[in-house]
């Protein structure tokens, strides 16, 4: 089918809205079926695959991201989640191929979330499952984020964490999450439930919400425990301009490497249509005896990366134009003659299209 | 008496088209109606009023100088097919006066919040600020918003419906059901 004509069609089917009657109290639903699908394409203006964070990888070429189908029911108190994606971004770009079971080493799940939850009361719930993280700014789900290409510090954090949660609502103003959790990015932990996550929420003034997060524990394999702090906030400031914040640090004991970093966004709606975002990020691998590389950034070496985004909607449909500039301390990138450098830039194109 | 008040009961609301919304005098989109001739007493109608806006849990309710105001939500849910999920609400004021023998009340002030998919792939409010419903949309997403419009015009009309069959219902004792008496298989 011609891209248009699926357009097409799916504009008109999703063009009929119906009501649903407002509740806040636990009843059925029916089965909500929701996901989005994105293509994109990527220059890097050295002609090399430089930056090296999540997603948007391929170079000068037009490129899938994923296709992701979520299902949701709720009947009383209980519901369930399961999220499905298929596609270098749903697949090998953010989930484990297979339990770590050699017989599905080549496997992919295809989950990104299966989870069920029971509201015993209107303020404690429970949750478990495999669930997307709770840490971060930045999502896998390109229609969760404004820039469509990812934050270093989204890239070097986890991206699923499996296991048993609890959440408590004090009041609409603060609430808690408390839970044991599998080592990151796993189906199967393979030295037993070892991780423990806590989510403190708050919502200091109308628009404003901030979260506070730590995740702690000893992966199977690792040298040490890794323990991340994180802070994610967003501000509403206006119906036009958003302001967010991403501060986290990350350190594997016995010197065995971490991170940390920030990262600011401003955004600002011109029209309904049409949204400008500007991502300012700072991130730098500690220079621990063990440190480690991530998304290309080597021990005791650090990186600055301005993106700026635009966000054209029609309808269901997205087109993000993006420019970014990255900026090493030490030469992690390299020239189309193949000498390295401390810089890199790129322009992208992407289409998300949200159902 | 019954067909009486029946028929002296008379309502005049505002309703356009499908797809329209009236207009007050500062623009903003409203459902408004005038319901003539009922035969309750003010005192007994407030409190049903204030009875209906419990049951359907709107928040702000206030009850002062002859007035009634409240601060309400519809749920906006797309379904096409077998795809359906919540993508947005419409935050309302709702207004009720009593005067002689007719009551009016509506709704107004109308703004939308989009909903987007969290990380938990749940839909929850992608803002905390609400876009009035008389924003010029543009012609990108003109399409989208008029059915916005219209939804919100359905569910206001609905709610309409809703308040005038409990205001003008009278109060009825529940009856309890009766026990269904145990079949015996021992004698026939």
């Amino acid at each position: 089918m011609k891209l248009k004509s699926f357009f097409t069609i799916s504009a008109i089917s999703m063009s009929a809205a119906t009501y649903a009657q407002e509740s806040t109290s636990s009843t059925s639903s029916p089965l909500q079926i929701s996901g989005s699908a994105d293509t994109y394409y990527k220059y890097d203006f050295a002609k090399k695959q430089n930056i090296g964070t999540s997603f948007a990888n391929d170079q000068n070429s037009v490129s899938l991201g994923m296709i992701d189908l979520a299902l949701k029911k709720t009947t009383g108190k209980a519901s369930f989640v399961g999220e499905l994606s298929f596609g270098p971004r749903g697949q090998a770009g953010s989930i484990p191929n297979g339990d770590g079971d050699e017989l599905n080493a080549d496997n992919s799940f295809h989950i990104q979330n299966l989870y069920a939850s029971y509201a015993f009361t209107d303020k404690l719930s429970m949750t478990a499952g495999y669930m997307g993280t709770f840490v971060g700014y930045e999502v896998i789900a390109p229609t969760g984020n404004f820039n469509y290409s990812t934050s270093y510090l989204f890239t070097s954090g986890p991206f699923q964490n499996a296991g048993i949660k609890a959440n408590y609502v004090f009041s609409p103003k603060v609430a808690v999450m408390v839970g044991l959790f599998n080592d990151w990015n796993v189906y199967k932990d393979e030295n037993g439930v070892s991780h423990f996550g806590a989510q403190l929420t708050v919502s200091p003034a109308e628009g404003w919400t901030a979260y506070l997060n730590v995740l702690t524990g000893k992966s199977a394999g690792a040298p040490g425990t890794g323990s991340i702090f994180d802070l994610t906030t967003a501000y509403q400031v206006t119906e036009k301009v958003k302001i967010g914040l991403n501060a986290a640090d990350y350190t594997i004991s016995d010197d065995n490497g971490g991170y940390s970093g920030a990262a600011l966004y401003l955004q600002n709606a011109f029209t309904t249509s049409f949204s400008l975002g500007l991502r300012g990020e700072y991130f730098k691998s500690k220079s621990d005896t063990n440190g480690l590389t991530l998304a290309g950034v080597t021990p005791g070496e650090s990186v600055v990366a301005i993106t700026v985004s635009g966000n054209v909607k029609a309808g269901g449909l997205t087109f993000i134009p993006e420019v970014r500039f990255d900026n090493a301390s030490s030469p992690q990138f390299l020239k189309n003659n193949l000498d390295p450098t401390k810089s890199a830039s790129q322009f992208s194109l992407a289409a998300v299209y949200a159902f | 008496m019954l067909f009486i008040m029946v028929a002296n009961l008379s309502s005049f609301a505002q309703i356009k088209g499908d797809e329209d919304m009236a207009r007050d005098e500062r623009g903003k989109y409203i459902y408004y109606e005038v319901v003539n001739g009922t035969s309750a007493a003010a005192d007994n109608l407030r409190a049903r009023a204030l009875e209906f806006l419990k049951l359907k849990k709107v928040s702000n309710v206030k009850s002062a100088n002859e007035q009634i105001t409240a601060s309400g939500k519809f749920l906006i849910s797309k379904t096409a097919f077998v795809l359906t999920h919540p993508s947005g609400e419409v935050l309302y004021n709702f207004y009720f006066e009593i005067k002689g023998d007719k009551y009016r009340f509506w709704l107004t002030d109308f703004s939308f919040i989009p909903y987007k998919r969290d990380r938990y792939a749940n839909f929850v409010p992608a803002t905390t600020k609400s876009l009035p419903l008389e924003t010029e949309p543009g012609k990108l997403n003109a399409g989208e918003w008029k059915s916005y419009i219209s939804v919100t015009n359905k569910q206001a009309t609905a709610f309409a419906a809703d308040f005038k069959e409990f205001l003008s219902s009278a109060r009825k004792s529940k009856v309890q059901p009766k026990a269904k008496p145990a079949i015996s298989t021992k004698s026939w």
